[in-house]
């Protein structure tokens, strides 16, 4: 039988050493202040288009044609207004026409292009420029190509509306969050193991059931009101609320699964650090994968039980999926969470009897 | 102060130290980021746009495209894993090449290319790699260049690939992750225990204890700097100078690492402390790898000071002219926090009994 009256009391215990050790309580809000400063350093926007300074005395019909998505073209009224936007960074490269551009091509000589770029332009942008050129004037000339593109967007296509690296690390923070207090947590218990404290405490009517369920709720608590919060001041519950809130509380008791299993393996605190290491780095795996895209290619990464808490989160935020899209993978958190849960509690358990 | 008695402790510390998991943690750990970081995340920073090609023929634009410095170009086998990597973001365009692409284009007969987009490509790299295969595409079919292109390049920048970008963070991690955390465990573990009270009672003085303490933290520290540059091919031409400066930032690092062990009774506050202040070494790093954060905020940091002039030299052949000045200011910093160290020393008294 579960006495609620002693949990409320542990849990109370745990909680008021945790306000009443000051530093301890500025150090975690001083953190959060940390983890929302990144997140607001990161760029709010995503530049998708290449951006060119035009100097041409008389413009080429087929420059107009040749704007559009991926690319903007910006007119100068000279040479010098033009070196000048390059070096301000105002565009990626500069482009220069000879006053009798026109004239050249008609009588099919080949003009000079100026080109002018800042020495610190990455090569490839300065090769694709070149190539543009070429197409340009291909186009021009009347020079057509004998190919038929067929494309397929595969996925969502983001075109003009690309999620911005400020959005993408929500995830990560707030799962590094979690994970950060789910070490704690572990911390705690390893603390206590090696102090004996447990023992003095199962000697009072207190069993170790409800130590567990005090400590389960003291680290779930802790991990989701801190990440409750980081997530309103970022904006990451503007979408779907108590979907996301909902997933998170799932990944905090996840976290605390796992905070049992390392705590019950765990001889001391340098044993935590370790295994809690390992842990850290495995279950934020799938966090780089949002971030960057592309990074994991393996199907492995599914076998990680933070990839449907993540992957959730993100798609929740950025692509606004509501309970009907993600329900699957909220059945996968939830089987992972209370199988990590059962598991940690029971070797805990195992280790004290 | 007695040299020798300073030896013997350093020595009993190495001899300690050495079998814990956390010894061996900071040893493997930054050289386990180094591996990830450029293994996995230097090569997907790269902004060029990446197209993946299967080639159903034996296409001359296969050949072409490994050359071209506006894209970067991936081969596949089949159909299937050419359409995964575009779902998976690994490639930008996946292309199928049929199987008499260049006798098409030279005949002038009308051809068919299937392309597949990843939906969150960028605008621009849509467009560069749509400008780079029409343009290899009219090589092939016997259509030169219709212009000259004259660069001019303004400026004196270097464009900084992403590989050096994250130099900075996996030094700080190598020479901070040691210098911190050894000398602090050390110490808070030998105060829990109460071994260091026994040994004041022994003709060995605090100072030679917290030296002995501190120097096996700035030897790590400057081990795995050490270790780091040379993994990657960092060291250049100014050896003495980049070891100076790893000392300078060893000697940061075990002093913050004497002090937080002085002040801080238990791990757990140890973790806590690291978790959150952990950003404010880091900071420096981190607007490093996104140039989009405000730059002047980093000199708000001390790291700052250790990781320019290493970048400087390292990146721009800087010498001991151009790192003077932020090497006093570290070795300012360095004065200042030792000062700070022997006040807390003195007024806290932390291992009387």
């Amino acid at each position: 039988m579960i006495n609620f009256h002693i949990i409320k009391t542990l849990v109370a215990k745990e909680l008021k050493l945790f306000m009443k050790n000051r530093f301890f309580a500025l150090i975690t809000v001083l953190g959060m202040f940390f983890y929302i400063l990144v997140y607001f350093l990161m760029p709010k926007t995503v530049n998708e288009t290449l951006k060119l300074g035009i100097y041409a005395p008389t413009i080429p019909p087929i420059l107009e044609q040749f704007q559009g998505e991926g690319l903007k073209l910006d007119s100068f009224d000279s040479e010098e207004k033009l070196k000048n936007a390059v070096l301000q960074g105002k565009v990626s490269a500069g482009i220069a026409f000879p006053v009798d551009f026109m004239k050249i091509i008609a009588t099919g000589e080949r003009p000079t292009l100026k080109l002018f770029i800042l020495s610190n332009l990455p090569s490839e942008v300065k090769s694709a420029v070149e190539l543009m050129l070429n197409e340009l004037i291909l186009m021009q000339t009347g020079h057509p190509l004998s190919v038929e593109v067929k494309q397929e967007i595969l996925g969502y296509d983001m075109l003009g509306k690309q999620i911005p690296p400020r959005k993408l690390i929500i995830p990560l923070l707030a799962f590094i969050l979690i994970l950060t207090e789910g070490w704690g947590l572990a911390t705690l218990i390893a603390e206590e193991i090696e102090k004996k404290t447990i023992q003095a405490l199962l000697v009072t009517p207190i069993t170790i059931r409800d130590i567990f369920i005090a400590k389960g709720i003291t680290g779930t608590a802790l991990a989701f009101i801190q990440v409750t919060f980081f997530l309103i001041i970022t904006g990451g519950l503007s979408k779907e609320p108590l979907l996301i809130l909902t997933t998170l509380m799932m990944g905090a008791i996840m976290i605390t699964g796992f905070s049992f299993l390392i705590g019950s393996v765990a001889k001391d605190f340098m044993s935590v650090l370790g295994w809690g290491i390992i842990m850290f780095f495995g279950m934020s795996f799938p966090s780089f994968n949002i971030l960057f895209p592309g990074a994991i290619i393996t199907d492995w990464i599914k076998l990680i039980p933070s990839y449907y808490l993540v992957e959730t989160i993100y798609r929740v935020i950025n692509y606004g999926y509501g309970w009907k899209e993600v329900w699957l993978y909220l059945i996968y958190i939830l089987a992972f969470s209370i199988g990590l849960l059962l598991l940690g509690t029971l070797s805990l358990r195992r280790r004290f009897q | 102060m007695n040299l020798k008695r300073i030896f013997i402790l350093l020595g009993k510390e190495l001899i300690y130290s050495s079998k814990s998991f956390l010894f061996i943690w900071i040893l493997v750990a930054p050289i386990f980021v180094t591996l990830l970081f450029s293994l996995v995340f230097g090569t997907l920073f790269r902004e060029k746009p990446r197209l993946g090609i299967f080639d159903l023929g034996t296409s001359q634009l296969v050949e072409m495209a490994k050359t071209t410095d506006s894209l970067s170009l991936k081969l596949y086998n089949n159909h299937v894993d050419l359409k995964k990597a575009v779902e998976k973001g690994v490639i930008d365009f996946g292309l199928i090449l049929p199987p008499d692409y260049d006798n098409s284009l030279i005949t002038g007969e009308r051809v068919e290319l299937q392309v597949y987009t990843w939906g969150q490509s960028l605008a621009k790299n849509r467009m560069i790699l749509g400008v780079t295969i029409a343009n290899l595409s009219r090589k092939i079919s016997g259509i030169e260049s219709p212009l000259k292109i004259e660069t001019i390049t303004l400026g004196d920048t270097k464009s900084i690939p992403w590989e050096d970008r994250i130099l900075p963070f996996i030094v700080l991690m190598a020479v901070f992750l040691g210098g911190v955390f050894l000398p602090a465990t050390s110490l808070i573990e030998e105060k829990n225990k109460g071994t260091i009270q026994a040994v004041i009672v022994t003709p060995i003085t605090t100072a030679e204890i917290i030296i002995a303490k501190g120097s096996l933290g700035v030897i790590l520290s400057m081990l795995m700097g050490i270790i780091i540059l040379f993994l990657n091919n960092a060291f250049g031409n100014q050896p003495l100078l980049l070891l100076t400066l790893l000392l300078l930032g060893a000697i940061m690092a075990a002093t913050i690492s004497l002090m937080l062990g002085t002040l801080i009774k238990d791990f757990t506050t140890l973790f806590s402390v690291w978790k959150s202040g952990g950003i404010l070494l880091f900071f420096p790093a981190l607007a490093y790898i996104f140039p989009q954060i405000p730059q002047w905020l980093s000199k708000l940091f001390p790291t700052y000071y250790l990781i320019t002039p290493i970048v400087e030299v390292i990146q721009k052949g800087a010498g001991w002219q151009e790192a003077w000045l932020n090497m006093t200011v570290l070795s300012g910093v360095d004065v200042l926090l030792i000062v700070i160290l022997l006040v807390i020393i003195k007024v806290k008294n932390p291992f009387t009994a």
